[in-house]
C-alpha cells in the first residue's frame, strides 16, 4: 500500500498508472473500472443527441466525464472485501446517476422543446429525501440541483467556483454557505435543465437553502410548494404539524399533476426501504466491534445517496445491499482487518467537504485513521409502518426531520454536541475529525463548546477547516495539512504512507 | 428643530439593557423576559406582571470570548448578545424566550443554558418552532408552540396569569404604544418632517427595551409635544430613504445615515417599527391567542418566510412604503454574516431596481456603528445618485413641458 502518493502526477493528481493491489484485486478493480465506463457509454447511447447537446450546453456536464477518476480516488488503498464492497456501492451510484442525467437531458425543454416527459416531472429541492414521492409511481421526480451542482461538485472540485463567482457578482456575500450559493449561481446562469410541471422547495437543511429558493423560484417560473419540516424536532409537540406538512405536499402534487397518491406503491417501496435500513444498521453494528468492515468514504456516500435518491423504490440498491452484506459478514466472521493498519478509530463530525469526499480514504491510507462513523451516515434510521397510513406518515415525518445535513445541525445543541459524545462512546473511538465548515452558521456557533467538552474528555479532537464547495478558500492540501500537523506535533506519530503526507492536487478534478 | 423633551433621557435608557426603567419594574416585582426576534410575539411577554425586553448589547466593545465560542463567522449581534451575557449584563432576566428562526441567534441563546449564564434557579430559555409560511395548519402549529413554549412556561415557572383577560389587557397596552408610535411615525410622511429618523429610532427602541407601562407616560407626552413641533424652515436632508434589512438596534447608524444627507423616513428592519408597531385587532370570532399569533405571522416581513406569496408581499410592502413616505430610494442593509439578509438584500435590491424602478443601495455593516467610514461613503454616494436622478427627472419634466 505504501507510496500511493507516488502514483499521482503533480498538481493534477492524475494516476501515472493504476494501483497494483496484487493480481486478483488489481484485476477486480480494473474490471469495475470498465463497468463504470460501460455504464457511462450506455447512458450516452440511450439518448446520444440529447446527451451531446447537454454536454455542449451545460458547464457541469463535462465534470461527469471524470467519474472513473472519482471512483479511483475513493477506492485507493483498498483490498479484498473492502475493495469489493466499495466498488459495488460506487457502481450503483454511477448507474443511478446516469439515469438521472439521462432523464435531465431527455426532458429538458431547452434541448428537446415540447417533449411530453417534462410535464410528467415534479422537480424537488435536492435535499428532500425521495420516500414520499414513491406514492406517485407514474410521475418522474427529479431533484433539481443534484446533477447540475451537488454531485458534480463531488466528482470535480473545479466546477463550483464559477457558479459561486456568479452569485457573489450578483451581490450575495461570499461568507454564506457555498452550497446554496452555488445552487443560486446555477439559477442565475440559467444552467438548470428546463423541465417539470411544478417544484417542491423546502426549508431543509439550513437558512441558506431557505433563501436560495427565492433565486430558484425566480428562474423556474413554476408553481412552487414550500415543504417545511419542523426544526425543534425532538418533541412530540411538532409531530402533528410535520404530518400536516406532508399531507399538504401530497395534496399539492395531486392538484398539480392530477395523480392520486398510491398507498400500495408507497408501502411496497417502504418495505424495501426498511430492508435497506436493516442492512445499514448491520454495517453500523459491525463497525462498533473491534473488527469494523466498512470505513472510508463509501460508507457515507452510499448512505446519503440511497437515502435521498432511491427512497426505497429502486430495487437495484437493495440487491447491492444484499451482496455487500454477505461480503461484510463473511469478512467480519473471519476478523478480516479493514485496512493494513487501524491506529485510530475515528468519528467524522459536521458536514463533509463536497470537493474532498475521499478525505476519509486519505485519513486511512496516510495515518491509519479509520472512520467508523460520521455525521452524514448517522441520519434517520426510522423504520416505516407499512400497513397503517397514519402511522406511516408519522414515520415519514420523523425520517424527514432527521435527514442529511439537518438531523444534527437543527433542533438544539444536544442533537450535535451530546450526540457526538454518545457516538464516540458507542463506537469506542479515540479520535474525532471535526470539520470546521467555515460558512456553516449552525456549526460555527458551537465551536467553543466542542473545544471545551473535547478537552474534558481527553480525546484527539482535530479541527479541519474547509469550505464545503469552495476549494479556493481552503484547498484539499490545506485540509490534509491540518491533520498532518496534529499527527506530527501533538501525537508525534509517523505516517503509514509518507508519500501521502504532502502532495499537490489543486488542479485535480 | 427644538429638542424633544425626553430625548436625552431616552438616549440614556438605551445605554444599558438593564436600564433605570427595567430596574424599577424589577423592584416592583416585575418579571423580565428577554427576546430577540419578531417571531416571539412581544405582547405575550407583557402578560400579568411580566415585561418584555428586546435584547440589545449597547456599547459593545471586544467580543473575544463570544468569538471563542461562536467563531469569527457569525453575525455581530448574536456574538454581542453572548458576550454581554457572559459579562453578566443580562443577569436581571428571568427568562429568555427564543425561537430557532436563525441559526446564529439560536446558537447564541443556547449558550445561556450551556454556560449557565444567569444566576437564577428559576431562569429558563425556551425555543419555539416557527413556521416558514402561513397556512391554517401552520398557524395552528405556531399557536401551539407559543402556548407551550411561552405562556405555559411563564405560568408554570413564575405563576403568571396567562388567561384571555390577561392577554387582552396586554394587547390593550401594546396597542396604545402602537397608536402613539404610528401617530409619531406618520409625521415622517410630511414634506418637511417634524421628526428625524434618528429621533424616531430612539423612541422606537425604548418601546422595545423598556417596560411598556413605565415608558407610556413619556411617550404620550412626546406625542403631544410633536403635535406643535415646528420643523426647521430649511430642509435638513437631500434625499428621503427607506431603510430595509436585518437587525439594527444602534441608533447611531440612523444618525450616520442622516449625517450623510439622507433622511430615514421608514424603518423596515428587525427592531424597526415596520412591522412591530401595528395595532393588534382582536374580535370575538376566534380565540385571543390565535388572533395574536395570526397578527404576528401576517405582519412579519422576515425573509425567512419562503412562500412565493410572502416573497412578493415583501417587495410590494417596500414599494408601498416608498410611495406612502415619499421616499427617493431604498437602502438594503445587512448585518455581516446574516445568511437570510445576505440573500434577501442581493435579490430584493436587484428586483426593486429593475422590476419596480426604485433606486436602491445594498450595504453590509457591523453590529455597532463605530468604524463605519465605509458605510458613510456608501450612503453619501447613494444620496448623490438620488439627487442626480431627481435633477434628471426635473429636467425631463421641464423638457416635456
Amino acid at each position: 500500500m505504501a507510496d500511493l502518493g507516488k502514483l499521482y502526477k503533480d498538481h493534477t493528481a492524475v494516476l501515472k498508472h493504476r494501483e497494483w493491489r496484487g493480481f486478483k484485486d488489481t484485476m477486480y478493480d480494473y474490471y469495475r473500472w470498465l463497468i463504470t465506463w460501460k455504464d457511462m457509454i450506455k447512458m450516452v447511447l440511450k439518448a446520444p443527441i440529447s446527451t451531446l447537446k447537454g454536454l455542449w450546453k451545460y458547464r457541469w456536464m463535462a465534470s461527469y466525464l471524470s467519474a472513473p477518476s472519482f471512483v479511483d480516488r475513493h477506492v485507493a488503498g483498498l483490498r479484498g472485501p473492502q475493495l469489493r464492497m466499495a466498488h459495488l456501492h460506487y457502481n450503483m451510484i454511477v448507474k443511478h446517476c446516469t439515469d438521472l442525467i439521462n432523464i435531465s437531458f431527455v426532458a429538458d425543454e431547452k434541448i428537446n422543446p415540447n417533449n411530453k416527459i417534462s410535464k410528467k416531472i415534479v422537480l424537488t429541492d435536492e435535499i428532500i429525501p425521495n420516500e414520499v414521492f414513491q406514492g406517485f409511481p407514474n410521475l418522474k421526480v427529479v431533484p433539481l440541483q443534484t446533477i447540475p451542482i451537488f454531485l458534480s461538485s463531488m466528482v470535480d472540485q473545479q466546477i463550483t467556483p464559477p457558479y459561486l463567482e456568479v452569485t457573489e457578482s450578483f451581490g450575495v456575500p461570499a461568507d454564506v454557505c457555498p452550497l446554496p450559493s452555488a445552487e443560486a449561481g446555477v439559477a442565475i446562469e440559467d444552467d438548470y435543465p428546463k423541465m417539470g410541471c411544478c417544484m417542491i422547495a423546502t426549508n431543509m437543511p439550513c437558512d441558506g437553502s431557505v433563501m436560495n429558493s427565492t433565486f430558484l423560484d425566480r428562474r423556474l417560473q413554476l408553481p412552487v410548494h414550500c415543504f417545511n419540516v419542523p426544526l425543534r424536532y425532538n418533541g412530540e409537540d411538532v409531530q402533528e404539524y410535520a404530518v400536516d406538512e406532508i399531507k399538504s405536499l401530497i395534496a399539492f402534487i395531486e392538484e398539480q399533476t392530477g395523480e392520486k397518491f398510491d398507498w400500495d406503491a408507497f408501502f411496497a417501496a417502504m418495505k424495501n426501504f426498511n430492508q435497506q435500513t436493516e442492512y445499514e444498521l448491520q454495517k453500523w453494528d459491525v463497525n462498533k466491534t473491534p473488527y469494523p468492515q466498512m470505513t472510508g468514504a463509501a460508507f457515507w456516500l452510499y448512505r446519503i445517496y440511497y437515502f435521498n435518491l432511491s427512497g426505497g423504490v429502486d430495487k437495484r440498491f437493495l440487491k447491492v445491499d444484499k451482496k455487500v452484506n454477505k461480503i461484510m459478514m463473511k469478512a467480519y466472521e473471519k476478523k478480516t482487518p479493514v485496512s493494513k493498519e487501524m491506529r485510530h478509530r475515528t468519528i467524522v463530525w459536521s458536514c463533509p467537504a463536497n470537493y474532498y469526499t475521499s478525505f476519509a480514504n486519505w485519513l486511512e491510507n496516510c495515518w491509519g485513521m479509520n472512520v467508523v462513523m460520521d455525521m452524514e451516515t448517522m441520519i434517520s434510521y426510522q423504520k416505516f409502518n407499512t400497513e397503517d397510513k397514519e402511522e406511516a406518515l408519522k414515520d415519514l415525518a420523523k425520517t424527514y426531520q432527521r435527514s442529511i445535513m439537518r438531523k444534527h445541525t437543527k433542533g438544539g445543541y444536544r442533537n450535535v454536541v451530546d450526540e457526538l459524545w454518545r457516538i464516540v462512546e458507542e463506537y469506542n473511538a479515540d479520535t474525532v475529525i471535526m470539520y470546521d465548515q467555515i460558512s456553516c452558521k449552525g456549526m460555527d456557533g458551537l465551536t467553543g463548546i466542542f473545544d471545551d467538552q473535547a478537552r474534558e474528555r481527553n480525546i484527539n479532537f482535530i479541527w479541519v477547516k474547509q469550505d464545503l464547495m469552495d476549494p479556493r478558500t481552503i484547498s484539499r492540501r490545506d485540509m490534509r495539512e491540518q491533520v498532518n500537523k496534529y499527527m506530527q506535533t501533538v501525537l508525534q506519530e509517523e505516517p503509514l504512507d509518507a508519500s501521502l503526507v504532502d502532495f499537490e492536487d489543486d488542479m485535480a478534478w | 428643530m427644538k429638542d424633544l423633551k425626553h430625548l436625552y433621557e431616552f438616549e440614556n435608557l438605551l445605554q444599558e439593557a438593564n436600564n433605570e426603567l427595567v430596574k424599577k419594574a424589577k423592584d416592583e416585582g416585575g418579571i423580565a423576559l428577554g427576546y430577540t426576534c419578531y417571531h416571539i410575539p412581544e405582547v405575550l411577554l407583557n402578560c400579568g406582571n411580566c415585561f418584555s425586553v428586546r435584547l440589545r448589547a449597547p456599547r459593545t466593545g471586544s467580543m473575544d470570548i463570544a468569538t471563542y465560542y461562536m467563531s469569527n463567522f457569525l453575525c455581530g449581534y448574536s456574538k454581542a448578545i453572548l458576550e454581554r451575557a457572559i459579562e453578566g449584563g443580562y443577569n436581571f432576566l428571568n427568562a429568555v424566550l427564543a425561537s430557532e428562526t436563525c441559526s446564529e441567534m439560536n446558537r447564541a441563546l443556547e449558550h445561556f443554558e450551556l454556560l449557565d449564564l444567569v444566576p437564577n434557579d428559576k431562569f429558563f430559555v425556551t425555543f419555539l418552532d416557527a413556521p416558514f409560511k402561513i397556512e391554517e395548519h401552520t398557524v395552528k402549529h405556531y399557536v401551539n408552540q407559543t402556548r407551550l413554549k411561552i405562556l405555559d412556561m411563564m405560568r408554570d415557572v413564575y405563576g403568571v396569569d396567562t388567561s384571555d383577560e390577561a392577554l387582552l389587557k396586554a394587547v390593550e397596552e401594546h396597542n396604545e404604544v402602537c397608536r402613539l408610535m404610528t401617530e409619531i411615525g406618520n409625521y415622517r410622511k410630511e414634506d418637511n418632517p417634524r421628526i428625524t429618523g434618528y429621533e424616531y429610532h430612539i423612541l422606537n427602541l425604548v418601546t422595545y427595551c423598556c417596560p411598556k407601562s413605565l415608558i407610556l407616560p413619556k411617550l404620550r407626552e412626546t406625542a403631544e409635544e410633536l403635535k406643535t413641533r415646528e420643523p426647521d424652515a430649511k430642509k435638513n436632508y437631500r434625499a428621503k430613504i427607506v431603510v430595509v434589512g436585518s437587525e439594527m438596534d444602534d441608533p447611531d447608524f440612523t444618525a450616520l445615515i442622516e449625517d450623510s444627507g439622507a433622511l430615514v423616513v421608514a424603518d423596515r428592519y428587525c427592531f424597526g417599527s415596520m412591522p412591530g408597531r401595528e395595532e393588534i385587532i382582536i374580535n370575538d370570532g376566534e380565540d385571543v391567542l390565535t388572533q395574536i399569533c395570526r397578527h404576528y405571522l401576517k405582519t412579519s416581513q422576515c425573509p425567512r418566510f419562503m412562500s412565493h406569496r410572502k416573497v412578493q408581499e415583501r417587495r410590494d410592502y417596500i414599494q408601498n412604503l416608498v410611495k406612502e413616505y415619499n421616499a427617493d430610494g431604498v437602502m438594503y442593509e445587512q448585518i455581516k454574516f446574516c445568511e437570510y439578509w445576505g440573500y434577501e438584500r442581493a435579490l430584493a435590491s436587484y428586483v426593486m431596481t429593475n422590476d419596480y424602478g426604485i433606486p436602491t443601495a445594498a450595504v453590509d455593516r457591523q453590529y455597532t456603528a463605530s468604524a463605519s467610514g465605509q458605510l458613510r461613503t456608501r450612503v453619501q454616494a447613494f444620496v448623490e445618485s438620488l439627487e442626480i436622478k431627481k435633477i434628471a427627472k426635473e429636467r425631463e419634466a421641464k423638457k416635456n413641458g
